[in-house]
């Protein structure tokens, strides 16, 4: 009888050998790597086909791991367009050369530290304290409030150098407040913060109420959880917070220029950036209605992300040794 | 042995064949991509088909400060979840033959569960049960956090989930010795422990030893717990390095290929204590009974060994498919257990809109099956080719066989594109589902060829012998005779490999084309938004699903063979 079962999966798998690779080979669509939210890229992509007639491929996964593909293609680039949730990586492909500039009619709406002639944001996050409401503790309403003994054990950091949203919040507070800034890192440091891995990992243990406040959590990310029932709310300090932008950029060695173009102007069309804000991110055109905290109702502090990034290597680090106690 | 080993015969022409077709197999599925890695490692702008800058990713990649901790610590995990994984397995595979076949088989069944339950989610359930205000702190009011984010919390997690490897190739090993030298011991007057040490254990440690170095290896490549439980406790391996390489701005990869060679370095080096170990052991078994040996023990000692069973079980399967069903009950997250907060929801949302759930499945399962197929078969070949019909280079084909086992599944993965996306090739599997499938093939084939050649060391040489004798050609010998003895371990190997295959995580993460999704994908994606109970709910269908499926394998083998299967 066994060989009945064997019979089945060598059917199962000359038909997965047959019928598997047709489709890949059928058209020859736009390929769009994606990072972030997944129902939005599917959106996007499924209202863009809808739209334009046009057919897309879509690679989704993390930031780093689109940016890992796309580097290890090199010899044979596949993608298009390509959306990250950092910024830096946007600034480092620029300067590599490896954007193709174009500006599209609806970055007129973007403000203008969010555009270049080579990448413009899709939306954006805001950085923020977000905190289990069962937890019993005491709303945070500044940065450093986390250092106090209430929050003793209780705090989660993304680590800046596995979330570029964590390093923009690092670097936007050591601009603005320089060597406080980092006796503020020490402090949380020694009130026991633990820096577990991305985005995800340091806001895991808060909902499960191992612990109770993330500092730097991506608001779209929490507000999504809240709003599914989690009891979680955040808060943003008022001494102000940093935007972690994500770029849309067409890659110069894209094989379908003026698809890719039709895309980048779909996504920044107001129908596109609906689409964006359904998902709780900061739409980047300032004339679509934000469904959480709108350009106007959050207070951010002013940096330059090409200095910023310029210094990346030596902001990690540094931040790196705070929380080894060095 | 009786005969001497090479007596020179027509019909022995299966050699050169057998030889030729692993070696190519195995050098395009194992060869090209690690070749890739190291050509990589020297040249840094391979990827853009550039031989700029050679040996300039070495030095730095090397002088990295905290690259010997991690080595260090890489070691240091890998050896003791080795033998945490020997001290759990090796008397349960003992006491299997002296239990009755019925319940040996229900409990084979039931340790292949933690192999289908990805490490990263193993991990969160422990987390989730273990840590301050998890499960058992809302049960029972126990806090055991600092226990589990500890070294030995984390050597046990990963022990729990390797540990049954080493029984399934130890308990096959136990049960072709049979019992004709312990009744021969038995009437010189041994007693059991003196039994178990002079006799049994010397003569499964081929076996031990074979399935001991895949846990080695496939610890040193672990990415998901190390990544999840090592990061909370500040505990770098390499592969949470070379992983950092890959991943994080700006991204390095000829570094993290320098790394991987370093992996590979480690493998080696035990593969070859291993080798050197093995041999010393080998062929020592022979006229061994075949059948299986009755259960000749009391009840009160059936009861006890069965309660053994039960209680690793417990540990190893039901406390983490507990948690994963429960976290997958949960509407919320902050809801905790409580029955307000338990719903069907996040199961029956898996299946709305669309069937993306439910494809994911299939093309898991039909990647899973395909591969685990393909690698017994070639596995088989390899091991006749390496045990039976030793050649010249038989070592290095044997080696090969080990390699991707120690490659991260990450740089398999950008190995594999390195190699497949060249634009010279007139076909290529890259950005098709195959491309997965070649994945897999290269990252599962180590178990089959471990097990089987494992397992082909110890049928003696007496069979093929005898086999010339009576006028069997050497395809007959390998068809009729040897192939249907190594059966059980091939469905074990081949169980394991499906096991494992539908929910590989990293490499198919970097592989799967525009469009496929598997298991894990799926899961990962889940959890990218969010959606821990969601994600929980997939990897718990996905664990239910193909548990059945290897049920249903096992009992149309089990049926038919009746023996421990």
């Amino acid at each position: 009888m066994h060989k009945t079962f064997t019979a089945m999966a060598l059917a199962m798998l000359a038909s997965s050998l047959v019928s598997a690779p047709v489709p890949a080979f059928a058209a020859d669509p736009l390929v769009v790597y994606s990072a972030g939210p997944k129902p939005l890229s599917g959106a996007l992509v499924k209202a863009f086909e809808k739209k334009t007639g046009l057919q897309v491929s879509l690679f989704q996964s993390s930031s780093g791991k689109v940016m890992a593909r796309y580097q290890a293609e090199k010899a044979n680039p596949h993608a298009d367009v390509l959306i990250s949730a950092s910024w830096g990586h946007a600034i480092t492909l620029d300067k590599a050369g490896e954007l193709l500039p174009y500006t599209s009619p609806g970055a007129a709406h973007v403000p203008a530290d969010l555009k270049t002639p080579t990448y413009v944001a899709e939306g954006a996050a805001a950085l923020a304290i977000a905190y289990n409401t069962k937890s019993g503790l005491p709303a945070p309403a500044h940065w450093s409030d986390l250092t106090r003994p209430a929050y003793k054990g209780q705090v989660t950091m993304p680590d800046p150098a596995k979330s570029g949203s964590a390093l923009t919040l690092v670097e936007g507070l050591v601009n603005k407040d320089g060597a406080q800034a980092w006796s503020m890192f020490k402090g949380l440091h020694d009130n026991g913060m633990i820096v577990p891995g991305a985005n995800k990992a340091a806001l895991t243990p808060v909902l499960q109420g191992a612990k109770g406040v993330v500092f730097g959590a991506v608001d779209y990310i929490a507000i999504g959880s809240k709003m599914k029932g989690e009891a979680i709310d955040i808060v943003y300090p008022s001494e102000g917070t940093v935007l972690a932008p994500r770029p849309i950029m067409i890659l110069k060695s894209t094989r379908h220029p003026a698809a890719a173009k039709a895309f980048v102007d779909f996504v920044l069309s107001k129908e596109g950036q609906r689409l964006v804000a359904a998902r709780y991110i900061l739409p980047a055109r300032t004339d679509v209605v934000a469904k959480r905290a709108g350009w106007d109702a959050l207070h951010l502090i002013k940096m330059d992300y090409v200095a910023a990034a310029d210094h990346a290597a030596a902001t990690k680090d540094h931040f790196a040794k705070v929380m080894r106690g060095e | 042995m009786i005969f001497s080993p090479q007596v020179r015969e027509e019909g022995r022409n299966l050699r050169p064949a057998f030889f030729f077709l692993s070696t190519t197999v195995l050098a395009v599925i194992v060869g090209l991509p690690v070749l890739a890695i190291v050509a990589f490692a020297v040249f840094p702008d391979l990827n853009a088909l550039s031989f700029a800058a050679p040996f300039s990713a070495l030095a730095p990649s090397l002088r990295d400060a905290r690259l010997t901790g991690a080595i260090a610590r890489s070691l240091e995990l890998s050896s003791a979840v080795t033998a945490v994984c020997v001290v759990i397995a090796l008397p349960l595979a003992y006491l299997r033959v002296r239990i009755t076949p019925r319940w040996g088989r229900v409990w084979d069944g039931c340790f292949l569960v933690p192999f289908l339950i990805p490490p990263y989610i193993g991990s969160l359930a422990w987390m989730q049960l273990l840590q301050r205000n998890g499960f058992m702190q809302q049960v029972s009011g126990l806090n055991l956090d600092g226990m589990l984010y500890s070294f030995w919390g984390m050597v046990l997690v990963m022990a729990l989930h390797l540990f049954a490897l080493i029984y399934f190739a130890a308990a096959k090993s136990f049960a072709l010795i049979g019992r004709r030298y312990g009744d021969a011991a038995k009437v010189f007057g041994a007693r059991a422990l003196s039994l178990f040490w002079r006799i049994h254990l010397p003569m499964t440690v081929p076996a031990v030893l074979s399935s001991a170095l895949i846990v080695f290896v496939l610890t040193i490549e672990e990415f998901g717990t190390p990544a999840i439980l090592g990061n909370r406790f500040g505990y770098e391996v390499i592969v949470t390095l070379i992983h950092e390489k890959f991943t994080d701005w700006p991204i390095d990869l000829s570094g993290a290929s320098v790394l991987s060679m370093i992996l590979i370095a480690i493998a080696f080096v035990a593969y070859q204590g291993n080798r050197a170990l093995s041999k010393k052991f080998e062929s020592r078994v022979e006229n061994q009974i075949l059948t299986a040996p009755g259960d000749d023990r009391s009840r009160r000692f059936q009861v006890l060994v069965n309660m053994l069973f039960a209680g690793v079980f417990f540990l190893a399967v039901a406390l983490p498919v507990a948690t994963v069903t429960i976290m997958a009950l949960m509407n919320t997250v902050s809801g905790g257990v409580t029955w307000s907060n338990l719903s069907l929801a996040h199961l029956v949302g898996l299946f709305e809109g669309g069937s993306a759930a439910w494809r994911a499945i299939l093309t898991s399962v039909t990647l899973a099956i395909s591969a685990a197929v393909l690698t017994v078969l070639i596995g088989l070949l390899v091991a006749f080719s390496t045990v039976r019909m030793r050649f010249r280079g038989s070592a290095a084909l044997d080696f090969l066989s080990i390699l991707p086992s120690s490659i991260p599944g990450m740089a398999v993965a950008v190995g594999l594109i390195l190699t497949w996306n060249l634009p010279f090739w007139p076909v290529t599997p890259y950005n098709t589902p195959v491309v997965l499938l070649l994945a897999y093939l290269c990252l599962m084939l180590p178990y089959p060829i471990r097990l089987l050649t494992g397992a082909l060391r110890q049928l003696p040489r007496s069979l093929d012998d005898a086999a010339y004798v009576s006028g069997a050609s050497e395809f007959t010998l390998v068809v009729r005779v040897l192939s249907p003895l190594l059966g059980p371990v091939a469905l074990a190997a081949g169980l394991i490999v499906f096991a494992i295959s539908t929910r590989e995580l990293v490499s198919s993460i970097m592989l799967a084309p525009p469009g496929v999704e598997t298991v894990a994908t799926y899961v990962f994606n889940q959890f990218n938004q969010g959606s821990i109970g969601s994600g929980m709910a997939m990897s718990l269908v996905a664990i239910v699903f193909s548990g059945a499926i290897i049920a249903l394998g096992q009992g149309l083998y089990g049926g038919r063979q009746g023996g421990p299967g």
